[in-house]
């Protein structure tokens, strides 16, 4: 991806080059003098053609060159050696985007059942939803055991070398899912599920924020992902899950003492 | 008041200095004569400029340093929601109609439009929607972002009346919009002088055609969109509502498609009045007529039609991105013909480098900043990163400064003659405007860098660890410079209305029919309505009373006593096969008394 801005940078610098070189050239070369008499040139038919040609060539160029790029992005990776295991988490057995009608039940990514006819491949992806809210991301990842599915705000946590893919939606207002360094932005519109993918290379804190604005506290709608170690990313969701759980038996502890 | 009737059989009946028995603001606000509602429409535009500027530099203030607290999240908020919407809808493409209104019909020899009343009263809606926003600043202030976008515009999140005073102003704007396309049009298609044929209309005029049928299907849109918004806010409407089987993104696509006319539209006034500009000051045609003119019109219909351009990230089906990228990239060609035309007309010229020269080359040069930036984003890869940041915001500034405000100044320097029989002055213009060239690049150079950064637009503060502070005070300062060119070029302006040198009816020696006209023209705008015979119908008249006085004057010195003064000259002419031989002498300019309305 880094490519294509490398590309566009030198096409757009080729551009601004010579057009303002040759517009400074004719207003300083052709500025009015005592002797000079305006030669009054006029194209005859035709004599654009070669402009026209060339730049409908860089216009035509530039855009096959947009719809090779664009399929890179799109298309979702496998994950890597490294990452986690496949048959654990969601099964979608996905080449591409996964059908929108896998994406609507909550079920889908409970791993209960499988979602697909085909069978599970070992490059299926981590699915995990993102809704945002006014002004926080929640997530939820697949339960490991077909039981409640774990959340958390704010962080979104996620095992290194794996296709993660996100399904993005809001339940307020407009959105988005921005992470500049783990792929482009995604916009959250209520009722409608967008997805988007990464695969984070190399541990580490990614910082992103939402890029639309939605309201007084837009500045805060920021995101953060952690790229952990597979271990380190099925101990978190455990503790995740038991903390839950945990928080869950007290309420209700609470309310049954009431 | 009523154009004066003008008899059209030969000797034409002229009626000058019609008696005006009203007070001069009542006549002002009132008087159907395109000049004067044109006037009005560049008045009004420039005030909600100085709103948009004061707005502008406001917001940076606040973003002088992160995590600035100096203005509060609401007050910057209805400053954004306000500054979005004065830009595009109050400014930008205001200015064009204006300068359309007042233009267009000068330049294809027409003595009116062909309804000045609804003309007037297109003025008066989209004034009257200016003030509706405005006035919400005295109850309730709209504070739903640059262009409302539901679900945060809906009664559940935006519960003030803010928003309502939103709707009512663009709406009334959009109507007046349109009715104003519904008058250009008719007047551009049937109001020609005799011989102006489509091939021969003057590149402005172009603008103005193709701006007219650009608002006749970006307004109705636009009006469409706030109106179902205002059903959903007031009638208890589900438009826009997810949970209810609305469509949240319909507004996105309808405000998408208004704000990329309106970016066409600022492109087709600076080039409208770049490309008559630049044959002016050079001495030579444009270099190819047909060429220009396509390109205003493939310019007009392409820009709209990439209007998913910057909604990449929007839930949209890949086809329809796809075809976003295709239109815009498209529009690489008429903008780099239209370029390569401007490059050639100027060559091998002898081009006088006077106040309206240097902003038109001013305006090319900052509009290419953000064309090609808008190049680069049209690569869905890239766009899908840099979209709403400002990286892309800055470009559009480019555009809007390039076109809008330098491409406009341009224009006002190059017509203020006609407006007003006098000269804008050069001097401090020219201070102006290297001030505003300092401001934008030291304005939109950091924020293209934060924007790379991952700093997004109409944020109200920033934080500390996004390493973005050094980019925005150095833009802030640039947006102080910007603005500070900005006002310095109205307030000559202002001061060159009343105190201005005299200038003569054509003082940059123009081609075009407007400078047939007096200086400011009567209300029939020509005493008699020449024919055209090719695309410089001022050169020809010219050249024909050159001819016709040079006949003259040879008769003359070969029989002094026998030649009697005022019948020779029809005479002379008739003889010499010139087509022309209606023609007035505009020669005699001197000899001609003054208009009675200013």
């Amino acid at each position: 991806m880094n490519t294509a801005y490398w590309v566009m940078f030198v096409v757009v610098g080729v551009f601004l080059v010579v057009i303002n070189a040759a517009l400074i050239a004719a207003v300083v070369r052709f500025r009015d003098r005592r002797d000079r008499r305006p030669a009054r040139l006029a194209a005859g038919r035709g004599a654009l053609r070669p402009v026209l040609g060339a730049l409908s060539l860089i216009a035509i160029a530039i855009f096959v060159y947009g719809i090779v790029v664009t399929g890179d992005v799109r298309e979702i990776e496998p994950s890597g050696p490294g990452g986690l295991n496949a048959s654990q988490s969601a099964q979608v057995g996905v080449k591409g985007v996964p059908p929108a009608t896998l994406l609507e039940g909550e079920e889908s990514a409970t791993g209960e059942e499988p979602i697909t006819g085909a069978e599970p491949t070992e490059s299926a992806p981590l699915l995990i939803d993102a809704i945002a809210q006014q002004w926080v991301w929640r997530f939820e990842y697949p339960a490991s055991d077909g039981g409640q599915r774990p959340f958390s705000y704010g962080e979104l946590v996620v095992p290194v070398d794996t296709t993660v893919v996100l399904n993005i939606d809001s339940t307020d207002v407009m959105h988005s899912w921005w992470v500049p360094a783990l792929g482009g932005q995604v916009q959250a519109a209520p009722g409608e599920i967008t997805q988007t993918w990464f695969k984070a290379d190399e541990e580490g804190r990614y910082p992103g924020r939402s890029t639309v604005f939605s309201g007084s506290s837009y500045p805060a709608m920021r995101v953060w992902v952690d790229v952990v170690s597979v271990s380190e990313y099925e101990s978190h969701i455990d503790q995740l899950s038991s903390d839950i759980s945990d928080a869950q038996g007290a309420v209700a502890g609470e309310v049954a003492d009431q | 008041m009523t154009p004066p009737t003008v008899a059209p059989a030969r000797p034409e009946v002229v009626t000058r200095g019609v008696p005006v028995t009203r007070p001069g603001w009542v006549e002002r606000v009132t008087s159907a004569d395109h000049k004067s509602v044109g006037q009005l429409y560049i008045g009004t535009a420039l005030v909600f400029l100085i709103l948009a500027a004061t707005e502008f530099v406001l917001m940076r203030v606040q973003l002088f340093v992160p995590e600035n607290s100096l203005i509060s999240p609401e007050i910057f908020n209805r400053l954004l929601s306000a500054a979005g919407v004065t830009t595009v809808v109050l400014f930008a493409i205001p200015l064009a109609l204006g300068f359309i209104c007042y233009v267009v019909p000068l330049q294809i020899g027409a003595r009116g439009v062909a309804l000045p009343r609804l003309n007037l009263f297109a003025y008066w809606l989209y004034a009257i929607g200016g003030f509706a926003i405005y006035a919400s600043f005295l109850y309730s202030v709209p504070e739903s972002g640059a262009f409302s976008l539901p679900p945060l515009s809906e009664t559940t999140f935006s519960p003030t009346h803010g928003v309502d005073a939103w709707i009512t102003g663009v709406a009334l704007a959009c109507a007046g919009f349109t009715l104003f396309a519904v008058n250009f049009v008719v007047t551009l298609w049937t109001m020609r002088a005799p011989g102006m044929a489509w091939r021969r209309l003057p590149l402005f005029s172009w603008a103005g055609t193709a701006t007219s049928f650009l608002l006749l299907i970006i307004a109705p849109a636009m009006l469409a969109a706030v109106v179902m918004l205002m059903i959903d806010r007031q009638f208890d409407g589900v438009f826009f509502e997810a949970g209810e089987g609305g469509a949240p993104l319909l507004y996105e696509h309808l405000a998408m498609l208004f704000a990329a006319g309106g970016y066409a539209i600022v492109l087709l006034l600076a080039a409208g009045a770049i490309s008559e500009i630049l044959p002016s000051f050079t001495g030579q045609p444009t270099f190819s007529h047909r060429g220009a003119a396509a390109s205003i019109v493939a310019i007009a219909v392409l820009v709209p039609l990439a209007w998913m351009q910057s909604m990449y990230e929007a839930p949209l089906a890949e086809g329809w991105t796809l075809m976003a990228m295709g239109f815009a990239l498209a529009l690489v060609v008429p903008i780099g013909t239209l370029i390569f035309i401007w490059v050639a007309t100027l060559w091998r010229g002898a081009l006088r480098l006077r106040a309206p020269v240097l902003y038109a080359v001013g305006a090319i040069s900052t509009m290419t900043f953000g064309l090609t930036g808008e190049l680069a984003y049209s690569v869905i890869p890239v766009g899908w990163q840099l979209d709403n940041t400002t990286a892309a915001h800055a470009d559009t500034l480019y555009v809007l400064v390039g076109g809008g405000v330098m491409g406009g100044f341009a224009a006002l320097h190059y017509w203020f003659p006609k407006l007003c029989g006098r000269v804008l002055g050069e001097g401090v213009s020219k201070i102006a405007l290297g001030v505003m060239l300092v401001g934008i690049h030291l304005y939109a150079v950091p924020m293209v860098l934060a924007g790379l950064e991952g700093q997004p637009v109409d944020l109200f503060k920033y934080y500390e660890d996004t390493g973005v502070d050094g980019y925005n005070l150095i833009a802030s300062i640039g947006a102080f410079v910007l603005v500070a060119g900005i006002l310095l070029e109205l307030a000559n302006a202002a001061h060159s209305w009343h105190n201005g040198l005299r200038a003569g009816h054509d003082p940059w020696a123009g081609s075009t029919l407007e400078w047939f006209a007096l200086s400011p023209p009567p209300p029939h705008n020509f005493d008699a309505v020449p024919d055209v015979r090719s695309t410089e119908p001022l050169r020809d008249i010219r050249e024909a009373v050159r001819r016709r006085t040079e006949v003259w004057e040879t008769r003359r010195r070969a029989e002094p006593a026998a030649v009697p003064a005022p019948a020779a000259a029809p005479v002379a002419v008739a003889e010499s096969d010139e087509p022309t031989a209606s023609y007035r002498a505009p020669a005699d300019e001197d000899d001609r008394d003054s208009p009675s309305v200013a």
